[in-house]
């Protein structure tokens, strides 16, 4: 198991001391908000937990593991208790974290057109634990979840808007088995976009490939929200052979274990989605970032909220 | 296994050419069938939630069930017993089959797997044959079971027809597929009629009527039961179903969710063959076997019922859906597996089986992904169990 535990003890340590298993600078955590104006705190929150901004560095990550000898690993490990894990894994380049940062951008604006009024908490905006709990560090999770939901409180927040699947599902579904009394009210961005009106309707005439998350369509149920969105501007949804539901995995959750195997998992994917067509609609920064690593040229593959900005915002998309 | 070796193997796995094309097709053509399957009989799927309740219901008490079972196995005229290990269990088998050579035929059953019947049987010099053909293959191969239904999709034609040979079968790597099977046919009929016991599993089996449930395809079942004087049946206590009717259930659900429904064939065994037909005088061993013996083994399975989460892995009626869903399942087969079981479901029948400390790599390949428990006829929550065995890391 030498292999394994020795990333499970870089991560466990790292996220009892940072917060984080890779902890961010605060720019990179916070940089979207620019000139949005979103006040701090507020009974309603836009909530990242870092998801989004924090794939970049998984990617190198991963790069730096699929290269590394386990002896470098444990030399990582020490350094790790000592020094940045960041320095370990150096910087993503500004392009990729800047395209992150759109993403959330995009989001933001979608809600702040379909009426939603909401807050942040910029430098609270922490981590959600989520790796902890699927890697099986349970003590290190709890903790962390505990310290989380003590920020939400102490800022008076009542509802959650969550923008991942993965984030949504910890906060939603596991945050309460754990913690007493918890009663936030957690909703993706894309349940509440689905539920409200919007005026001048773009009609975006593109055919696109849906890849369902496996959390949100088989834990959230959120199966025909993208799609209604996705339709009401005037795409046309395809359909993989494997979806809603019986969606298949993209292999990313074990990219920080086995980067070779997810890479095989993404490449099974991608020759199922391609079949069907070149334009592939995501709502996981991590479905993009392990299909993205195998995708052939001539695929492109996008956020969600990139193509409801086209269609909603009616201005100009920062993609 | 460590997970360095387990990485090792499963690495080997993508360059298995024979392998990858095999799992590509066995994906497709399973995912489809169980598709058509179910969308022809939807009133299955309803049968398979009703099934996972009688299953708690079992599970909740089950040794009063085992207690019936014995009871009512008895009552039929077979031979009933319970045992908790591989020693004793065959130890039965040893009194049963006895120190003269015997010519052994088998039935295709896991259980047997996990107690190494075959390899038992062979070095206490016994003749024996599994009687399903992709388990024959797997036998002459000396490999495990890739899925639990299908056990050769990783081997092609030509692979075949060269193990075949080393059976003595006449058989080239030119033939086509019917002309290999039609060879199988000639060799296995010998066996059949010769043979001194026949061994089986059991898909399910009744604790009110003490009925013994098989489905099969092949045909090779019908006649591993019957033509033999002596059948001897293996089987799990999780098998062990409340009623004949609920037996029934059960082997409907698990041939749908494996794509063979209806199943070919149904043999329902409540004890030896008899006839009375001579002055009303029973007489035992008509046309069938004339002893039964019905032989319910623990081998880990009541140790589990103590764990809340690994419990649930005793609901597996072991349709093998879970593994063709599985993304990492279809990029290796079993080879992310166990001793005996892999895929998902082999996660958790391997701690069970195997304990817990030899599953814990095993778990660490999951996706967390959920596509198992979604195609999961009783909805069993794999994905806990692969979370509670990396909080034991």
């Amino acid at each position: 198991m030498s292999a394994v535990k020795d990333i499970l003890d870089i991560i466990q340590e790292t996220t009892m001391k940072r917060g984080a298993p890779i902890p961010l600078p605060i720019d990179v955590v916070t940089g979207w908000v620019k000139d949005l104006h979103i006040p701090k705190g507020g009974d309603t929150v836009l909530y990242t937990g870092q998801l989004y901004q924090i794939v970049p560095y998984i990617n190198r990550y991963v790069r730096r593991i699929e290269s590394v000898s386990t002896a470098e690993l444990k030399l990582a490990k020490v350094a790790g208790k000592f020094l940045d894990i960041s320095m370990f894994i150096g910087k993503p380049s500004q392009e990729e974290v800047e395209r992150q940062h759109s993403i959330i951008r995009n989001i933001a604006k979608l809600l702040m057109k379909s009426g939603v009024r909401f807050g942040y908490l910029y430098e609270d905006d922490a981590y959600s634990g989520v790796l902890l709990h699927d890697l099986g560090l349970e003590d290190v999770f709890v903790n962390h979840a505990r310290k989380i939901y003590h920020e939400f409180k102490k800022y008076n927040v009542k509802n959650v808007i969550t923008i991942d699947p993965h984030t949504t599902n910890v906060l939603r579904k596991v945050y309460p088995e754990y913690i007493e009394n918890f009663d936030l009210d957690v909703t993706s961005y894309i349940e509440i976009l689905a539920e409200k009106e919007f005026n001048n309707v773009g009609s975006v005439s593109k055919n696109v490939v849906i890849h369902d998350s496996c959390i949100y369509a088989r834990s959230e149920n959120i199966i025909e929200q993208p799609r209604k969105l996705l339709s009401r501007i005037g795409i046309t949804v395809f359909e993989p052979l494997r979806n809603k539901a019986l969606t298949f995995c993209c292999g990313g959750p074990i990219e920080v274990l086995f980067p070779e195997l997810s890479r095989k998992v993404a490449e099974t994917r991608i020759k199922e989605l391609r079949v069907i067509g070149k334009e592939i609609v995501v709502a996981c920064p991590i479905c993009y970032a392990n299909l993205s690593r195998v995708a052939q040229k001539d695929i492109e593959i996008k956020d969600l909220s990139y193509y409801l900005t086209l269609g909603l915002v009616g201005e100009d998309n920062e993609d | 296994m460590k997970t360095e070796e387990l990485i090792k193997n499963i690495v080997k796995a993508q360059e298995n050419i024979e392998l990858q094309l095999g799992l590509e097709r066995a994906v497709v053509n399973f995912s489809n069938a169980v598709a058509k399957v179910l969308d022809r009989f939807p009133d299955l799927v309803k049968l398979a939630e009703y099934v996972r309740i009688v299953k708690e219901k079992v599970l909740t008490d089950l040794d009063y069930y085992i207690d019936q079972t014995i009871k009512n196995v008895n009552a039929t005229g077979a031979y009933a017993y319970f045992t908790n290990d591989r020693g004793s269990l065959l130890k039965i088998i040893d009194d049963i089959v006895g120190e003269e050579r015997k010519l052994i035929i088998k039935a295709k059953s896991m259980v047997t797997e996990e107690i190494m019947l075959r390899e038992y049987l062979s070095e206490k010099g016994h003749e024996v044959y599994e009687t399903d053909l992709g388990e024959l293959l797997i036998q002459i191969a000396e490999e495990k079971p890739m899925h639990t239904i299908a056990p050769a999709i990783h081997l092609t034609k030509e692979r075949a027809a060269q193990l075949l040979r080393k059976l003595g079968l006449p058989v080239n790597r030119e033939m086509k597929h019917e002309e290999l099977v039609l060879h199988v046919r000639k060799f296995l009929r010998e066996k059949f009629i010769k043979a001194d016991i026949g061994i089986s599993g059991a898909n399910a089996i009744a604790a009110d009527s003490g009925t013994v449930f098989l489905i099969h395809n092949e045909g090779n079942i019908s006649n591993v039961v019957t033509l033999p004087p002596v059948h001897i049946v293996i089987t799990g206590v999780e098998k062990i179903m409340p009623t004949f009717k609920d037996a029934i259930y059960q082997v409907m659900v698990q041939s749908a969710y494996a794509g063979l429904y209806p199943p070919t064939y149904v043999n329902i065994i409540s004890g030896p063959s008899s006839t009375a037909d001579i002055e009303y005088h029973r007489v035992y061993g008509a046309h069938g076997a004339k002893e039964v013996y019905v032989i319910l083994f623990n081998g880990g399975r009541i140790d589990a019922l103590n764990n809340p989460v690994l419990r649930e892995q005793l609901y597996c009626i072991r349709c093998g859906r879970c593994q063709i869903a599985c993304p990492i399942w279809g990029l290796c087969g079993n080879i992310w597996g166990g001793r005996v079981y892999g895929g998902p479901m082999g996660i958790g029948w391997t701690a069970i089986i195997e304990g817990i400390e030899n599953a814990i790599p095993l778990s660490w390949f999951c996706l967390l992904c959920d596509a198992c428990r979604e195609v999961c006829p009783v909805k069993i929550n794999i994905p806990r169990i692969v979370r509670f065995l990396r909080t034991k890391t």
